[in-house]
């Protein structure tokens, strides 16, 4: 017997519940009993509406594909309070993270700034290009003017590295 | 630069580590893999450097360290699929290298008592909110630097300058620095109306010692602060900012005049 979702048809996905599982290493969604702990001190609950329980939910009943294709798991915003209280150790933290990897592998829509920051990283190592700061009075400000120390780039060996990582 | 600064005070000698790179947090969200590469090499060139102990000041980078090194401890298969790439750029896996943030380095390791023995202009009648981040505190199961649910240590340092440091309902509420990739508008808010109420309650500056929650708070405030319909301002200093001034180091020496939020009229560090 497969469940259906009667509103949207969707059926369950048991391979993506499989890959999920199987890269979550000692967290445990399947554990996890719905005591909304984790939602109730979500930074992203009333702003953006991120109920982590409801995601944990999805991925054990196995309700993935649209998750992947939805902006709910890009609204995390990383506080970690529900890895933390999470009697179960499912963090739904870690679920959202491999939710966002499978939604890159599968070319949902990722939004820009990551994609931007990952190129950025594959080009020099760092996430952002050096640039001026500016002191309150306006007044352009370097490393050099302010005395630090230089910076010393990776070798490009780290970004042939990165690259064979990410082509799997 | 005021990390740079004060540590010499305290007979601590900074070296800066050459070719490291992100610490892989934003590439976390894209493919977990690679952030557990960007993590464990920076560690390794920590360990090929001989030093034994690497401080790192943000919150996220200091979590993603710590988290990688927990989690490739429970994959064997993903530990000797790193140890082979390390082996490409001439690195071995680190195992020794302690990882310190700046709050327990001056907590723990300095101390409160000492800083107090140092100071030369103690901060009298500066009554300061403390923020100490979110991924520096949890998970606790990594070992994090101070209680996840009710961090004291950064109001302890503070204290120790001569000031006050008065508890707050939102201090556990995060800066939002990780939704500026995704939803800008909800990370200002976020950080927008903890400014706002820190505001209202009368602190005289919020202190930090993270730099990304230092860009959302200081950087971005006005953005921040307009969103939750705001007006005023509330300077946001570093730790190590208002522990040079204690330790009477001139302010441009400890970047004072980068900050966004900070004016000598407001508060006379
Ligand atoms: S806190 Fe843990 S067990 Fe409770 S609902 Fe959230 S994920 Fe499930
Ligand atoms: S880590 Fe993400 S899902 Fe978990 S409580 Fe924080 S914002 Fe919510």
């Amino acid at each position: 017997m497969t469940l259906t979702d009667q509103m949207t048809m969707a059926k369950p996905n048991p391979e993506l519940q499989k890959k999920i599982f199987s890269r979550l290493v000692n967290i445990h969604p399947d554990e996890c009993f719905q005591c909304m702990r984790c939602t109730s001190g979500c930074t992203s609950l009333k702003l953006l509406e991120l109920k982590p329980h409801e995601i944990t939910l999805l991925v054990t009943t196995g309700f993935i594909d649209e998750l992947l294709s939805s902006d709910i798991i890009w609204t995390c915003a990383a506080c970690l309070k529900c890895r933390e209280r999470c009697p179960q150790k499912a963090s739904p933290y870690n679920t959202i993270m491999i939710l966002r990897n499978l939604a890159v592998e599968k070319e949902s829509k990722v939004p820009e700034a990551y994609m931007k920051a990952m190129s950025q990283i594959l080009e020099t190592g760092l996430m952002q290009q050096e640039t001026p700061v500016l002191s309150r009075e306006a007044k352009p400000f370097n490393r050099q003017t302010l005395g630090l120390p230089k910076l010393h780039y990776p070798k490009p060996k780290l970004q042939e590295i990165l690259m064979k990582i990410l082509g799997g | 630069m005021s990390l740079r600064e004060v540590t010499p005070h305290f007979n601590i000698e900074l070296i800066d580590l050459h070719e490291t790179s992100c610490c892989g947090g934003p590439v976390r969200s894209i493919n977990t893999k690679a952030a557990t590469y960007l993590s464990i090499r920076n560690l390794a060139l920590a360990e090929k450097s001989g030093l034994k102990n690497l401080l790192v000041p943000c919150n996220e980078c200091h979590f993603m360290l710590c988290e990688v090194s927990h989690r490739i401890q429970l994959n064997q298969q993903l530990h000797n699929e790193v140890e082979t790439l390390l082996r490409e750029e001439n690195l071995q896996y680190p195992t020794t290298v302690k990882i310190w943030h700046t709050i327990d380095l001056f907590h723990d390791l300095i101390t409160p008592e000492k800083i107090r023995l140092r100071v030369k202009r103690p901060l009298k009648g500066l009554t300061f909110a403390a923020h100490p981040g979110c991924q520096i505190i949890r998970p606790s199961e990594i070992g994090r630097v101070d209680h996840p649910e009710k961090p004291r240590k950064l109001e302890t340092l503070i204290k120790a300058l001569g000031a006050e440091a008065k508890d707050y309902p939102e201090k556990l509420d995060c800066c939002g620095a990780a939704l500026l990739y995704s939803h800008k508008e909800a990370a200002l808010s976020l950080a927008g109306s903890k400014l706002k109420s820190l505001q209202e309650q009368g602190f005289q500056a919020l202190v930090d010692t993270c730099p990304y929650c230092h860009i959302m708070y200081d950087a971005k405030q006005k953005e921040a602060v307009s969103t939750v319909g705001g007006k005023s301002m509330i300077p946001v200093v570093y730790y190590t900012q208002i522990l040079g001034r204690a330790l009477d180091i001139p302010s441009e020496k400890l970047g004072l005049h980068l900050n966004q939020t900070f004016t000598t009229e407001d508060v006379e560090f």
